[in-house]
């Protein structure tokens, strides 16, 4: 290479943060090789951005240790032993052993495990316009820490996120007097789209509450630090929810015209009272007490207005209650003194917090999914979005701005119109499905863009009772990850560097991940390896133009109209915008059509409100569990879950797993900085060094996740975390993983 | 001697978020393999970890880097003129002239020039004097993650660096020494309470 080799610039976009920072990267190509990466130039210059992993991306694409041509295993599963094949043999392979299996248990017994895209479409895309077009199984990987979410929004919003509800206007740069940030730490998680914009918001003025079990980067930037034991979220919400009520403080107005907080309930039945308990003219109308007439009405867009939040009515014999009315009996429990002992928190400053949200202009509520991964997670969120609903607090229409883009999905999810598509099975739900055939027998899995072993609950349980009941593994990676192991097959798949896909972010923007050198090696993208593989099953004339024609297919939707693969070569494109005046309803897809601060479907299952239930094995009361401490796994900036931590210029900085612990369960156990200590209880032992710190309080240790499991010196963090299913959350969607929630011991090696 | 400019930079604590893009953006820009910006936890050689007792903690970052001293030590000290205060304000270390004598570890009273024990020579951020030169801020400026690092001239007037000293609360490190760093830090704003 001569210095005077001409240098390419090549933009391109990260898909790695799972679909939220997303920057644009301006590569620099000397030949066929990527020379630098640095931030691309955004059309507004404030979203030019990078972070340290993206920065270091070059060592991933030029890793030594990258699987350079696909594999077939000779030793034992997990032993590593594989052996150099053909693309044309590894095909062959895939065929014979889908075509057996299928013709034994159905291609129903044959799941594609697709892990966590990043803001990748087409990759993910291409997986499941295979599995429709064969009808067989789509095991939904959101079980794997982040299904808490959107089963609590799916209950109160009726919709997948909360995000637009909640603080869809901050990332508009439109920054509210208070801001609050529950269960989320962006400084680590979401440095660039979020964090960037917290810190903004400050210097504009904002104040900024941090609502954390850890003292995070997030919290340290925090004007009041708000520090609650793990998994008691809920019970921090009812007692806001409890001063507000206590102060007369909610919003009326917006309850009664957004939420179903004036609807009566039996309290017989804990449903809704409907128009055929009371003879009315409309059976299925909710009703309401209407002030004036002092009489039931059934619920219309007149009646609502007067309709009363408070009382108990006797109609026809029933005892009925207004949906606030029961929340308030429920909020009434949790005086500041009941709530500071659940939570820890000063009782005091749970006063202060719930005034002070009741009374500012506005409020924003920024969160993620960090305190979803508790066993009763989903309604934490509920339990946020309760106080913000009830203070006024939610979005309920976008009145400016670009309009949310929406990919043209339906060709992947259901690749032959009125033909039946792929099942689908949530990724927790996988254990039983593959160990005991429940609901039904799946007998061979393929793995993309996820590292199931070290990423999902129990390890030991995977290893000893799911890869044995396994008759085909596969796997496409990049390196020999520790699922990766236990794949008969592994194909390896390119760096984000040496392919294309469409990536509808960050807001308000859509990018291209541009090919910017040609896949190294015989590593292929998992587009263009769905794509052959399709030829080889007859299925070809569906991937026709390989990860390009994908991408074509996926932008063939309104929102990105006027906006081509082509325009996006040299720079990020924006969303179209509303027309002045125009206004976008959110609406909300509840059986209501409203907020649901009461959920009536819930209520065999005792969660029909956001109540405060225990986590399952975190002891947050002393002495209850023989495992005293609780084991919670934040997210480290130096990694994105278990993607870079066989990165060295990043090893150099944070060479090893640590575990974090207060210096008051420190001294009790004689553990000091750097020692060697075992993580323990009874599904594993896990060995790694310890740090004494503060950010946990007493009662909590913290492993960040996503090391590997051999960068342990015992176990590792999901040898330690448990698989139990929330029958409430499989019911409502699908059940999580509840890495947050775990119970151990701690000893010194 | 009379300079024409005075090159430096602003480092904001409320801003940062001690990712430390800024160290690895600067190791890749200038292909070396120490870290020459060094982010330190402040009141805590535990990297990482906040100080007071759960939950009355303050967690402050402090990156580290050659502070281009308007009256630099280790100028005077290098016996090979390795060393020299450019025009523009920038403390530039010619690797070409380095004997690798450590004389300029020992005057530097920020112990922030770093060894390369593979050639034997020392080396130091060098404020990316190549892309200054081509009009552009340094790397790590242009990579920090939560935009905390303001690069520009202090004796311009009107310079976004001159407009933020003149409005904050701004110090210098160890101002005791007399060198009058052109590394510049704010303090992290005081807490609303609720």
């Amino acid at each position: 290479m001569t210095e005077n080799e001409q240098v390419k610039l090549i933009r391109t976009a990260c898909p790695a943060h799972c679909g939220i920072d997303c920057c644009g990267i301006l590569a620099h190509v000397k030949g066929n090789r990527i020379v630098k990466l640095e931030p691309a130039d955004f059309p507004d210059e404030r979203d030019r951005r990078i972070c340290l992993r993206g920065l270091v991306s070059l060592d991933i694409t030029y890793h030594p240790d990258r699987i350079k041509y696909p594999m077939k295993r000779i030793g034992e599963r997990g032993e590593g032993k594989f052996e150099r094949i053909s693309w044309e043999e590894a095909y062959g392979i895939i065929v014979t052993n889908f075509k057996e299996i299928s013709e034994k248990y159905g291609w129903k017994s044959i799941g594609w495990v697709l892990g966590g895209p990043g803001a990748g479409t087409t990759k993910f895309g291409a997986y499941l316009r295979l599995a429709s077009l064969t009808q067989s199984t789509r095991v939904s990987a959101w079980g794997y820490g982040d299904a808490g979410l959107p089963c609590g929004s799916r209950v109160i919003f009726g919709h997948q996120f909360p995000y637009l509800y909640l603080f869809g206007e901050f990332w508009q740069r439109k920054y509210p007097e208070l801001l609050m940030i529950w269960g989320t730490n962006p400084a680590e998680s979401m440095p660039l789209q979020n964090m960037r914009k917290v810190l903004d918001a400050k210097e504009y003025g904002t104040q900024v509450i941090v609502v954390d079990p850890r003292f995070t980067v997030t919290a340290s930037k925090a004007d009041e630090y708000i520090g609650l034991k793990p998994g008691t979220d809920s019970a921090l919400a009812l007692g806001i929810m409890n001063v507000i009520f206590q102060n007369n403080l909610h919003d009326k107005e917006f309850i009664l015209e957004h939420t179903n907080g004036a609807y009566l309930v039996r309290i017989d039945s804990g449903k809704m009272l409907r128009g055929k308990d009371v003879d009315a003219k409309k059976p299925e109308a909710y009703m309401v007490w209407h002030e004036s007439s002092n009489f039931h009405k059934a619920l219309s867009r007149t009646s609502v207005k007067e309709a009363s939040l408070t009382g108990t009515y006797m109609i026809n014999g029933i005892e009925c209650k207004p949906v606030i009315q029961v929340l308030m009996d429920l909020a009434s429990e949790y005086t500041p003194e009941k709530t500071a002992e659940i939570t820890g928190v000063n009782k005091d400053l749970i006063v202060k917090l719930g005034k002070r949200i009741a009374t500012a202009e506005t409020v924003r509520f920024l969160t993620h999914m960090g305190f979803t991964r508790t066993y009763h997670g989903d309604i934490s969120l509920r339990g946020l979005i309760s106080v913000a609903a009830i203070t006024g607090n939610v979005t309920t229409s976008v009145n400016s701005g670009h309009v949310p883009g929406i990919l043209n999905w339906s060709p992947f999810l259901k690749a032959i119109p009125g033909k039946p598509s792929f099942h689908r099975i949530g990724i927790l739900n996988l254990y039983e499905a593959v160990i005991s055939s429940n609901p039904y027998p799946i007998k061979a899995l393929w793995f993309a863009f996820i590292n199931f072993l070290n990423q999902c609950a129990n390890a030991n349980k995977i290893i000893e009772e799911f890869y044995p009941k396994l008759e085909f593994i596969v796997q496409t990676e990049l390196f020999l990850t520790p699922s990766a192991r236990y794949a008969d097959l592994i194909l390896p798949v390119c760096s984000f560097l040496e392919f294309s896909d469409f990536l509808a972010q960050p807001y308000p923007y859509v990018q291209l991940q541009q090919k910017v050198i040609e896949p190294l090696y015989e590593s292929k993208s998992d587009a263009n390896i769905v794509a052959e593989l399709a030829e080889h099953l007859g299925f070809g004339e569906y991937f026709k133009g390989g990860e390009e024609g994908l991408i074509d297919l996926i932008m063939a939707s309104r929102s990105f109209e006027g906006i081509t693969r082509e325009t996006l070569k040299t720079q990020a494109r924006k969303l179209p915008t509303l027309p002045e005046g125009a206004s976008f309803p959110l609406s909300f897809g509840t059986p209501s059509g409203k907020i649901e601060l009461y959920a009536e479907q819930l209520y065999e299952d005792g969660e029909a409100l956001p109540v405060y239930l225990p986590p399952i094995e975190a002891p947050i009361t002393p002495g209850e569990n023989k495992y005293p401490l609780t084991l919670v796994n934040g997210h480290s900036r130096f990694r994105t879950h278990s993607m870079f931590a066989n990165v060295k210029s990043l090893l150099d900085l944070n060479p090893e797993p640590i575990v974090d612990i207060n210096p008051i369960d420190a001294e009790t156990r004689n553990i000091s900085n750097n020692d060697i200590v075992t993580v323990f209880n009874d599904r594993a032992r896990t060995t790694l060094k310890a740090r004494i710190s503060e950010s946990v309080q007493p009662g909590i240790l913290d492993i960040t996740e996503g090391w590997w499991i051999e960068q342990f010196k015992e176990g590792s963090l999901n040898h330690l975390t448990h698989d139990i299913i929330n029958p409430v959350q499989d019911k409502v969607y699908e059940p999580n993983m509840h890495m947050n929630d775990v119970a151990v011991e701690v000893e010194k090696k | 001697m009379s300079k024409s400019k005075r090159l430096g930079m602003i480092v904001d604590q409320e801003r940062c978020i001690g990712c430390e893009a800024c160290s690895v953006a600067c190791r890749i820009e200038n292909n070396s393999k120490d870290f020459w910006i060094k982010v330190e936890t402040q009141g805590t050689s535990v990297k990482d970890t906040p100080v007071g007792k759960f939950p009355d903690l303050t967690l402050n970052f402090l990156p580290r880097l050659c502070n281009h001293c308007e009256n630099p030590p280790c100028v005077d000290s290098c016996p090979e003129d390795a060393l020299q205060k450019r025009n523009d304000g920038i403390v530039i270390l010619d690797q070409d002239l380095c004997t690798g004598c450590k004389a300029c570890l020992d005057a530097c009273p920020y112990n922030i020039i770093v060894f390369d024990e593979n050639n034997h020579l020392a080396e130091k951020c060098n404020l990316c004097a190549h892309r200054v030169d081509k009009g552009l801020e340094p790397f790590c400026v242009l990579c920090c993650e939560g935009q905390a690092l303001h690069f520009g001239d202090l004796y311009d007037p009107e310079s976004n660096v001159t407009k933020i000293l003149s409005k904050d609360n701004v110090f210098q490190l160890k101002p005791d020494e007399g060198t009058n760093p052109s590394i510049y830090y704010i303090r992290p704003k005081p807490k609303r309470r609720l």
